[in-house]
C-alpha cells in the first residue's frame, strides 16, 4: 500500500521532472521502491538517463538495474525497439544470465509470440521451479491468449505453494468472478479480507459477490460487508451506498409476508439513501431526480 | 601517575599503520573470496510452503472475525485436522535440525564455506599480531578514561601502572576488526553489511525448527474463539452514516 505523503511526494517529483528540473534518479528509486506502475515516465526519464553518457556514468553499477526498469517499461509501452537496446546491453554485460533470459522470454511475450514465449519460460523454470515472476508469467500468458481454464490451474498450482501472496488471491478472486465462478470467488476474497483486513475494497468486492449469489443468508451478509465497507470508508463509497439500499429492498421482498423480527437493520438503509441523496445533490444535480425515481421503486425514500 | 611514555616514531610507522592496512586489505580480500565461494542455494519447496502456511495461518488467526463464521470454521479445519492439515504435523515426521543438517550435505557444506572464509584468516591475523607485536604499547588516545577501560585498550599488556590511554598493539587490533564495518560498506558497496558480529548473531540462530512453530500455530489456531466482527459494522456504519448525513 503506498501511503498519502508518498504518493504526493511521487507526484512532486514526477512534476518537478517533467518541468526540467531534474531529479529524474530520485524519482526512479522512489518509483521502484513503491512499486508504482508508471511506465510510460519511467520510461521517458529513465531513457533521457542512459542516453545522457555523463549521467548514466554517474550511476556505476545501478546503470544495469536502470536498463532493466526501462526494458520492462518500454515492454510495457509497447516500445519493443527500446526493449529489445536495453536488453541487448543487459546481455552483453550479463552473458547467461537467468534475469535477462527472463527479459528475452517478456520480449517476446510482448511480441506476442506465446509459445516461444512459453519454451522460454519453461527453460528458464528448470533451473528454478520456484520462481515466482516466471509462475505468473506464465499465468499471465494464459489469460492473454484467453486460455482461462489453464490459467486456473496454474494459479492454483502457484497458491498451492506461495499461499501468502494475496496479488495472486486477487486475480484469482476477479478471474474467478468472470467465470460466474462465485462460490470460488468469495473463497478467494475471504483470504484476501484475512490478509488485510482493513482494505475497504476487499470488503465491497466480497459483498458484490455475496449479493450477486443471492439468498437470504448471503444479502444479509453481503449487507453487512457493505456496511464494513461504509464505516472503512466513512460513508465515501458510493457503490457500498447503493449496495446496501439494493440489499435492503433484496432482503425486505424475501421476507414479505414473513415474521417481521428483523428489523435492527431497518435504519441502515434509509440513512444511506439520505447519504446518497445528498452526496447526488452535492456532486450532480442533474442526476437527482433519476436517484429518487430508483429509490422510490426500492421502496426506500419516504 | 607514571610520567609520559614517549612512543618511537617507529611504531606508528611499523605497527599501528600496517596493522590497520592489513586488516582492510584482508577485509577486502574475504568478500571476494567468500563472493567467489557463494552458491547460489536454490531454496527447497517445502520449507517454503510452510513459512507460507504459517503466514497464512497467522493472517487467519489476527482476522477471524471478519470473516463469517462458516467460513472459519471451514478454514480451521483445513489448517488443523488430524489427516492432512496444513499445520498437522505427524509424530515421528518432526525431524530435529541437526538430522536434517545431516542429510542434506550441502547445508553442511554451505556453513563449512562460510565458517572458512570467516576463521581462517581471522585466526592467521590473530596469529601473527600476537607474534610480532604482543606486548607493546602500539598508541596514546588524546584523552583520559578510567580503568574500567584497561581491559579493552590493553589487551595483552599485564602492567596495572601504565595510564589507560595507552592503546596496547593487540586492543588496536580489535578496534580494527570490530571497527572497520563502516570503511568496508563504504569501499564494496552497502551490500556488504554483513559484518563478523552479524554473521555470528546468523550463526546462533540457525537450528531453526519449522516443524515447531507450525505445531505452536495449530495450537494458537485452536484457542481463537470465532466473534463474527461484522454484525458490529452496521452499527459503526450507521453512526457514520448519520454524522455524514446530518
Amino acid at each position: 500500500m503506498v501511503s498519502k505523503t508518498e504518493e504526493e511526494q511521487v507526484n512532486r517529483l514526477e512534476n518537478q521532472v517533467e518541468n526540467g528540473g531534474g531529479g529524474a534518479w530520485e524519482y526512479l528509486c522512489l518509483v521502484r521502491k513503491l512499486k508504482l506502475r508508471r511506465s510510460d515516465k519511467v520510461l521517458k526519464f529513465g531513457l533521457s538517463i542512459l542516453n545522457d553518457p555523463k549521467k548514466r556514468s554517474a550511476l556505476g553499477p545501478e546503470e544495469w538495474t536502470l536498463n532493466e526498469e526501462v526494458a520492462v517499461a518500454a515492454m510495457d509501452c509497447q516500445c519493443l525497439d527500446v526493449a529489445k537496446e536495453s536488453i541487448k546491453v543487459l546481455q552483453k554485460q550479463f552473458p547467461g544470465s537467468k534475469r535477462v533470459g527472463r527479459l528475452e522470454a517478456m520480449l517476446l511475450e510482448a511480441k506476442g509470440l506465446w509459445a516461444e514465449a512459453e519454451n522460454a519460460y519453461s527453460s528458464l523454470s528448470e533451473d528454478n521451479p520456484l520462481d515466482q515472476t516466471i509462475h505468473k508469467r506464465r499465468v499471465a500468458i494464459a489469460k492473454a491468449q484467453g486460455n482461462i481454464p489453464i490459467a486456473i490451474e496454474s494459479l492454483n498450482k502457484y497458491l498451492e505453494i506461495f499461499m501468502a501472496d494475496h496479488d495472486a488471491w486477487r486475480e484469482l478472486a476477479e478471474i474467478y468472478v468472470s467465470l460466474q465462478m462465485y462460490k470460488q470467488a468469495l473463497f478467494c476474497y475471504e483470504e484476501l479480507i484475512l490478509s488485510q483486513p482493513t482494505v475497504p475494497l476487499y470488503h465491497l468486492a466480497y459483498a458484490d459477490v455475496l449479493y450477486t449469489l443471492g439468498g437470504l443468508e448471503n444479502l444479509q451478509t453481503a449487507k453487512k460487508y457493505y456496511a464494513s465497507t461504509i464505516d472503512l470508508t466513512g460513508g465515501k463509497n458510493t457503490r457500498a451506498l447503493f449496495g446496501v439500499c439494493l440489499c435492503a429492498s433484496a432482503i425486505g421482498q424475501l421476507t414479505k409476508g414473513r415474521n417481521k423480527e428483523d428489523k435492527e437493520g431497518s435504519d441502515l438503509h434509509s440513512l444511506s439513501a439520505m447519504a446518497l441523496e445528498k452526496d447526488y445533490k452535492q456532486r450532480n444535480s442533474s442526476k437527482l431526480s433519476l436517484l429518487s425515481s430508483t429509490l422510490k421503486s426500492l421502496k426506500l425514500s419516504s | 601517575m607514571a610520567e609520559d611514555l614517549v612512543l618511537d616514531t617507529a611504531i606508528r610507522d611499523w605497527v599501528l599503520i600496517p596493522l590497520s592496512v592489513v586488516m582492510v586489505l584482508i577485509g577486502v580480500l574475504r568478500y571476494f573470496v567468500s563472493k567467489l565461494m557463494r552458491s547460489s542455494q536454490l531454496p527447497d519447496a517445502k520449507i517454503i510452503k510452510e513459512g507460507q502456511v504459517i503466514i497464512r495461518a497467522r493472517n487467519l488467526r489476527a482476522a477471524a472475525n471478519f470473516i463469517p463464521a462458516k467460513s472459519f470454521r471451514a478454514r480451521k479445519v483445513y489448517y488443523s485436522n488430524e489427516e492432512n492439515g496444513l499445520l498437522y504435523v505427524p509424530k515421528g515426521q518432526a525431524q530435529n535440525a541437526q538430522a536434517q543438517m545431516f542429510s542434506d550435505p550441502n547445508m553442511a557444506m554451505d556453513m563449512m564455506k562460510k565458517n572458512l572464509s570467516m576463521i581462517i584468516p581471522q585466526t592467521l591475523t590473530f596469529a601473527w599480531v600476537n607474534f610480532f607485536f604482543s606486548g607493546f604499547v602500539a598508541a596514546k588516545i588524546p584523552f583520559p578514561l578510567t580503568q574500567r577501560f584497561r581491559s579493552m585498550l590493553q589487551n595483552g599488556i599485564d602492567l596495572s601502572t601504565v595510564d589507560v590511554s595507552y592503546v596496547s598493539s593487540r586492543s588496536w587490533y580489535f578496534l580494527n576488526f570490530f571497527g572497520l564495518r563502516g570503511l568496508f560498506s563504504l569501499i564494496l558497496g552497502e551490500e556488504n553489511a554483513m559484518d563478523d558480529t552479524q554473521r555470528m548473531m546468523q550463526m546462533s540462530g540457525f537450528g531453526f525448527d519449522p516443524s515447531k512453530s507450525l505445531s505452536a500455530e495449530k495450537d494458537g489456531l485452536d484457542i481463537v474463539q470465532h466473534d463474527w466482527a461484522l454484525p458490529k459494522f452496521e452499527q459503526r456504519a450507521e453512526d457514520v452514516l448519520r454524522k455524514l448525513v446530518s
